[in-house]
């Protein structure tokens, strides 16, 4: 963490299309360094399209992304380090779990000397040591994920990208990722871009929800989570801010239009 | 004890076709006594010429295979990232995949005059069909959720290829690979024969067959069948198993 700026992330004026069709229409926004930002949007209103752009996978239609204070889509600049954790885990299933990482460990700058250290202290931290040696075939759908923040862990990124990386997951399962990504992030001090469905898991998990419109999206509404940390996912004032968040939602992304036929 | 089993099943698969042989040899005219034949196979074993006719049978399958993949990867990959590429070299391919092999080493021969060259020409020629469309399968499916994880992490294109595509298209290789591996034994007897080439083991089937030495038909023809299934099993089966042991 050089501290010369704690803006690790600047969004203006996003614009995507996929052809003719608009997918996300404005976006301005930025990120902190060793923020915990959720995304939180209705389905098709444009969250993994602008995980893309910020990734450096979708260069965008229109607008500026700029990572630690410099364009990423600059075309002479070398790409910055980045962890995503996908829907589905996205590990390579010819390698071991060991492999996976030191594959991404490779293509890293940090050193060779300190890849064992490195590995082994994040597999324990998310209480996956024991899989080492595995292959990614031979693990539940909670432990490939763990592998996979592992890995978006491991590259020591300027933040993470997260879409909907629990969503798959049983609801026991999920709770006790959720539960450790908190404290994960509250140890490595990492910097998390996390999209969600779920508001209460965005209540829980993050300092701030990004709140977009329906699409083509623009953003709803900056939403700080008046909530002190550690939190509990049963407490009552998560509720009651879930509930504040519908609330304020319910009127602006209204009504799926299918469901609104079915009334009419 | 899965591979032991494997092993029995497959030994009796084989001695299955020893009834069979003696049955096909009591009522027909041209099949040889199993049991003369069985006798004669370590004298003709120990002879240094039959080796020699293997060996440069193996040669030419060797090099032919060796040029058919070489081929057929750059026909794949030139198919695969151009649109132009690929519809020109597919009529080619199509053409190539749809000769008959006879045809072919007819051609080859003639145009080499039967110069060694011209046996390996044959084998390049209907193997990398086969090679060029399992690999471009392989390449046109590969896995784009893959390819975007390793953008994010930076692994670049040498890394790329190596980690991730290549174990990819690992099955494509190698179900072309077992293909294009039997058609070379195929063609490169027809090539012999029709070449009537003087040296190889299609040389010296035709020779026996010509002079109705069956017994040495039979020898010729077993030898061949145990060398086809010594690498079809003992070599690409053993090197998929190692590649694909993730599969558990
Ligand atoms: N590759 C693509 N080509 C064309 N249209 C696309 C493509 N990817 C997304 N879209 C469209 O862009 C819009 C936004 O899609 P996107 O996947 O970003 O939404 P999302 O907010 O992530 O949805 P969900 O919550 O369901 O995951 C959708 O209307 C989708 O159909
Ligand atoms: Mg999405």
């Amino acid at each position: 963490m050089t501290g010369t700026s704690d803006t690790v992330l600047k969004v203006e004026g996003l614009q995507v299309s996929y052809g003719s069709i608009p997918a996300i229409s404005s976006l301005d926004f930025e990120i902190k360094r060793g923020e915990f930002v959720a995304i939180l949007g209705p389905s098709g209103c444009g969250k993994s399209s602008m995980l893309n752009v910020i990734s450096g996978l979708l260069p965008p239609t229109r607008g500026v992304v700029e990572v630690d204070s410099r364009p990423l889509y600059d075309a002479g600049r070398h790409a910055p380090k980045l962890g995503y954790v996908f829907q589905a885990h996205r590990l390579l299933p010819w390698r071991t779990v060991k492999q996976n990482l030191e594959l991404v460990l490779a293509a890293s700058d940090v050193p060779r000397d300190q890849w064992e250290d490195n590995i082994d202290r994040l597999l324990d931290i998310l209480h996956i040591g024991q899989f080492k040696n595995s292959w990614p075939m031979q693990l539940s759908g909670g432990q490939r994920q763990r592998v996979s923040i592992a890995r978006a862990l491991l590259v020591e990124p300027s933040y993470i990208l997260m879409d909907e990386p629990l969503s798959t997951l049983d609801e026991v399962t999920a709770r006790s990722l959720r539960q450790e990504l908190s404290g994960i992030w509250a140890r490595t001090g990492a910097t998390i871009v996390f999209v969600t469905h779920s508001i209460r898991e965005a209540v829980y998990l993050a300092d701030r929800i990004i709140i977009l419109t329906r699409g083509p999206s623009t953003v709803f509404e900056n939403y700080h989570v008046p909530i002190a940390r550690p939190r509990a996912y049963d407490d009552p004032r998560i509720a009651e801010v879930e509930a504040d968040i519908i609330r304020r939602v319910e009127h602006a992304w209204g009504l799926d239009p299918i469901k609104q036929s079915e009334v009419a | 004890m899965q591979k032991e089993n494997n092993l029995i099943i497959s030994i009796c698969a084989v001695l299955m076709l020893l009834p069979i042989w003696w049955i096909a040899y009591r009522n027909t005219n041209f099949i040889a006594d199993p049991f003369v034949v069985a006798t004669a196979l370590p004298h003709f074993l120990s002879q240094a010429d039959t080796w020699s006719n293997i060996g440069i049978t193996l040669y030419r399958v060797v090099l032919g295979l060796a040029g058919g993949v070489v081929l057929g990867t750059l026909a794949a990959l030139a198919m695969n990232q151009n649109k132009l590429a690929e519809q020109v070299l597919s009529i080619y391919v199509t053409t190539a995949l749809r000769t008959p092999s006879a045809i072919a080493a007819i051609m080859a021969l003639a145009i080499f005059r039967g110069a060694e060259i011209g046996y390996i020409v044959v084998v390049m020629f209907i193997t990398f069909p086969f090679m060029a469309v399992g690999l471009r399968d392989g390449l046109k499916s590969a896995d784009k959720d893959l390819a975007e994880a390793s953008q994010i992490y930076r692994l670049g294109s040498l890394r790329y290829i190596r980690h991730v595509l290549l174990p990819f298209i690992a099955p494509f290789i190698f179900s072309a690979l077992r293909n294009a591996h039997a058609l070379a034994w195929k063609v490169i007897v027809v090539a012999e024969i029709f070449g009537a080439a003087r040296i190889g083991f299609g040389a010296q089937f035709d020779h026996a067959w010509e002079y109705m030495q069956m017994v040495e038909v039979h020898l010729w023809l077993l030898v061949f069948i145990a060398i086809v299934l010594f690498v079809e099993y003992g070599v690409l089966r053993v090197a998929e198993r190692r590649v694909f042991r993730w599969r558990g």
